[in-house]
């Protein structure tokens, strides 16, 4: 089911769909043996949005995150990004992908791992220098430009990866559980900081993770998935105002929320 | 002091391997140096000869002498028989017991010229060889012919060991009158007839004309010449009791040489045979009737004396066996004596020698002293080739080794070391730009790697010094070879080089991590782009250790190569020469040189690998 929504209470006003996710399913096949990692999602994410995907392992979030990025092609259904098919938008640069991982390349420094995205596409060289020291400043590693990806810690790492995400300043960013490999404190810290740019940006988030709290404190919308088959369960509205900040976590609404999507996940069994 | 701490752990180790130089040189050279010690054959000839008068002089001024009479042992002997008196060894003391003077001198020679005499005829005579003294000294008589033969027009001969006066015919010619000497050739003023005889005297003098007694000396005689009619030598008595049943006597100097054709033993005035003689027949070990030369003697099979009696019988110069000796078992005949016992210079004779009856010697020979020295270390310093020299002597040789030729000659060492390393050089560049290249396009063409892969392999399995001569014959045709051109060691090594560059490079440029692969796609990259920014980078590790692997490879293949007969050039040429010529202390400089190279080289890919990849951690 396609759900308008209205933006968030902030009164995010964008009300182009971004993504466009309709009857969507994917089937793979392996030595015969066939996964059924998405069945007949329908989603539609407006511009400016945050939403997060939550569900247990194995429903299908990294899926329906690589089939909008283009990175797999979906067995049926019909996805549309940023109005044109995946494949246009990948070529178009609409979207800005942050792994699990930080995937930074040994060989190039942090500030030369945030300028590869622009090197491919092209940008002048001292454009590129300019707003890859920019978006580090961002992240807060403006004194770490020369250091090599082994010299940093992970949190470090994952926000180099973030930055070089925002690089080319895409219309979206699809983040795969981002802060997933990180400690609780580095992790609430890393939720604040990517609030602050996204508060900034505007940018359309497309957000994975396995944490609750994380999810509520982030969205504006969370999506909720069940796996064997995965598919979407719910959507639940995050009504908690923006800017939000530490205190948000401690509101009563946020763990009225939280409960409301633990739920939703038991509910899928 | 970084630079000092990386230095170290070399310095260490090299200092571990000097220490253990010294102990390995001796477990190696020490095994040598005891063969050298106990193989009589490596040990000094000394021979034992009877004393003529001129010998005898030095001994009462205390001279050295052969042989060191001991009372007992020593006997005068005139014209070959013993005289019944028992000598002192002081010469005058010998002269006064043999009653006699040691030298009785005939006729007075006829001086015809300085170089002339006239002798009387019965002076040249029969054994005369020891009859013409200068003084006391005796004379050696000696010629040589010349090399070449005389055509009626050549002038130049060239003489072996000689340097007296030239006799052409009997005509003596003298330097300066009829001959000079030019480049140690005689040219002679005037051309000897065709077929004449050309010689020169090689020692003392020569006999020109015996019938006519006369006698050429190669130099003007330092003392009166004397023709000695009886002379009374000293000579070595052997041991043993002379009783009428010993038969068992002993040389004084031993071991003794067991085949000694020099050996002259006498009992009294006649000389003994020492030397087996062969049975007529063959011993068909069916055969049991032997006979031989001599009527009499001690029969020997395979070294053991048999007992006439039990063993056999004589009949003539018949040997009747009394069981048929085992088919070519070694049958001898001694017919006077046979040298039981070499080591303890043993002499069995066959008769017991009448009491009182002198049995001495003349002459022989006996191993006095290993030539190498008194002790086993001493025969190890004297080693002509160590396996493991001393590190002392292997630094001592450094200098004048490397200095042997000028710099600018293609034999000096560090020249030579200069052309291996621009060689590997070479061939890591070609190598690895071919390596690089290969496995470029094996990850690109999938399908051309599945089809040339096997061959890259198998390539590998060719041993370079079968394909070494193969290379450089190919290179030979179009006038390429290693002494004019680095080419052919750069091919080789390069060959060696490009294996291990293909296989390291293919891993590195497979090694991306599927997500860095899907981020590039994302970015909507170029294949070109993503060979250039991603996997290029992350292969250069992966060939910098390939290049490793490779340089120390490539040397080899460099030096194998440098060992080609007409390549002059290298380290390789150096080892080859020195190992042919045997210097093994050069072959051991060679040796750390060849190593030094290796970690100069390795570590020089080290420095490019931190310049090319600075973001490996340290
Ligand atoms: N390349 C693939 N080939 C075959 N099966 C796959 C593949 N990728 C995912 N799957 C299957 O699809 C299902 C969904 O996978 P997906 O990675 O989307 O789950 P996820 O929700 O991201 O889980 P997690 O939270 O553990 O990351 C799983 O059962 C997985 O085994
Ligand atoms: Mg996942």
């Amino acid at each position: 089911m396609v759900e308008p929504r209205p933006s968030a209470p902030t009164g995010c006003e964008g009300t182009e769909v971004v993504i466009e996710v309709d009857g969507l399913s994917m089937v793979y096949s392996e030595r015969g043996a066939e996964t059924v990692a998405l069945q007949d999602a329908n989603l539609s994410v407006l511009n400016g949005e945050f939403v997060s995907l939550i569900g247990p392992s194995g429903c299908g979030k990294t899926t329906l995150l690589r089939l909008v990025a283009d990175l797999i092609q979906p067995t049926s259904g019909r996805l549309e990004v940023a109005g044109k098919s995946p494949r246009q938008a990948r070529l178009d640069r609409e979207y800005g992908y942050v792994f699990q991982a930080p995937v930074l390349y040994d060989w190039r420094t942090v500030l030369k791992n945030v300028m590869l995205p622009l090197e491919i596409m092209g940008v002048p060289r001292d454009e590129r220098r300019l707003r890859a020291a920019r978006l580090l400043e961002r992240v807060g590693l403006s004194g770490f430009h020369q250091q090599y990806p082994w010299q940093l810690s992970g949190g470090m790492q994952q926000r180099v990866s973030i930055a070089r995400a925002l690089a080319f300043d895409p219309k979206l960013l699809l983040m795969d559980e981002p802060f997933g490999a990180l400690d609780e404190i580095t992790r609430e810290a890393m939720n604040l900081e990517l609030l602050r740019i996204w508060e900034e940006t505007r940018k359309t988030v497309v957000f994975v993770t396995h944490s609750i709290p994380e999810a509520v404190f982030l969205s504006g919308r969370i999506v909720v998935m069940t796996p064997r088959p995965g598919k979407i369960e719910r959507v639940v509205e995050v009504d908690l105002p923006y800017p939000r900040d530490p205190e948000t976590r401690e509101s009563e609404r946020f763990f009225e929320l939280a409960t409301e999507v633990r739920e939703a996940l038991r509910g899928g069994h | 002091m970084p630079a000092f701490r990386q230095v170290l752990p070399i310095l260490v180790v090299l200092a571990a391997v000097i220490a253990l130089g010294y102990p390995l040189a001796l477990v190696f050279g020490l095994p040598l140096a005891r063969r050298d010690l106990s193989d009589l054959r490596k040990w000094r000839k000394e021979l034992v000869t009877s004393l003529a008068p001129s010998d005898l002089t030095p001994l009462a001024e205390g001279g050295a002498i052969t042989f060191s009479p001991q009372p007992g042992r020593s006997v005068l002997v005139l014209e070959g028989h013993p005289l019944e008196v028992e000598p002192d060894t002081d010469a005058n003391a010998v002269a006064a017991a043999a009653g006699r003077p040691l030298l009785v001198p005939g006729e007075v020679p006829e001086r015809l010229t300085d170089l002339l005499y006239r002798f009387p005829v019965e002076a040249l005579a029969g054994e005369g060889a020891d009859a013409i003294y200068a003084g006391t000294r005796l004379l050696k008589e000696g010629i040589s012919p010349a090399a070449e033969r005389p055509d009626g027009k050549r002038l130049d001969f060239t003489f072996e060991g000689a340097e007296g006066p030239v006799l052409v015919a009997d005509r003596l010619l003298l330097e300066g009158e009829g001959f000079n000497f030019d480049q140690g050739r005689v040219i002679l003023s005037e051309a000897p007839p065709f077929g004449s005889e050309v010689r020169r005297i090689a020692a003392d003098y020569a006999v020109l004309d015996a019938a006519a007694g006369i006698v050429a000396l190669a130099r003007p005689a330092a003392a009166p010449l004397q023709w000695a009619q009886e002379v009374v030598r000293l000579a070595e008595r052997l041991g043993g009791e002379s009783d009428g049943a010993n038969r068992l006597f002993t040389l004084e100097h031993t071991p003794v040489l067991e085949n000694d054709r020099g050996r002259a033993l006498y009992l009294d005035g006649s000389p003994l045979r020492g030397n087996g003689e062969r049975p007529s027949e063959r011993v068909s070990g069916e055969r049991a009737t032997f006979t031989f030369e001599s009527a009499s003697g001690l029969v020997v099979l395979d070294g053991r004396v048999l007992i006439e009696g039990i063993d056999y019988h004589h009949s003539g110069t018949e040997v009747v066996f009394v069981k048929p000796p085992a088919r070519n078992a070694r049958l001898r005949l001694h017919p006077d004596y046979l040298l039981v016992d070499p080591e303890r210079g043993e002499v069995l004779l066959a008769e017991p020698p009448m009491p009182g009856a002198v049995l001495w010697v003349a002459e022989y020979s006996y191993y006095s002293e290993p030539a190498c020295g008194p002790t086993l270390y001493q025969c190890f310093l004297a080693l002509p080739q160590h396996p493991v020299p001393f590190p002392h002597w292997i630094a001592r040789r450094v200098a004048p080794f490397m200095s042997k030729f000028p710099l600018n000659d293609e034999r000096n060492v560090v020249r030579a070391t200069f052309y291996t390393t621009l060689g590997t050089l070479a061939a890591l560049g070609l190598g690895g730009i071919v390596g690089i290249l290969l496995a470029v396009v094996f990850v690109l063409l999938r399908p051309l790697e599945r089809a040339l892969l096997p061959w890259v392999v198998a390539s590998q399995t060719i041993p370079i010094i079968a394909l070494v001569p193969v290379l450089l014959l190919v290179l030979g045709n179009f006038g390429i070879t290693i002494q004019t051109s680095l080419l052919p060691t750069a091919l080789i090594g390069a060959y060696i080089v490009f294996f291990p560059v293909v296989v390291g490079t293919v891993k590195g440029l497979r090694s991306i991590d599927p997500l860095a692969l899907d981020l590039m796609r994302s970015y909507a990259a170029t294949p070109s782009q993503l060979f250039l920014k991603i996997r290029f980078p992350a292969a250069v590790p992966f060939l910098f250790t390939s290049l490793k692997l490779g340089t120390a490879a490539a040397l080899v293949g460099a030096l194998v190569a440098e060992t080609e007969s007409n390549n002059r050039r290298g380290l390789g040429f150096q080892i080859l020469g020195q190992v042919q010529s045997g210097n093994v202390a050069d072959v051991w400089i060679l040796l750390i040189l060849s190593g030094l190279l290796g970690i100069g080289l390795v570590a020089l890919v080290g420095l490019l690998e931190r310049i090319f990849a600075p973001w490996k951690r340290a």
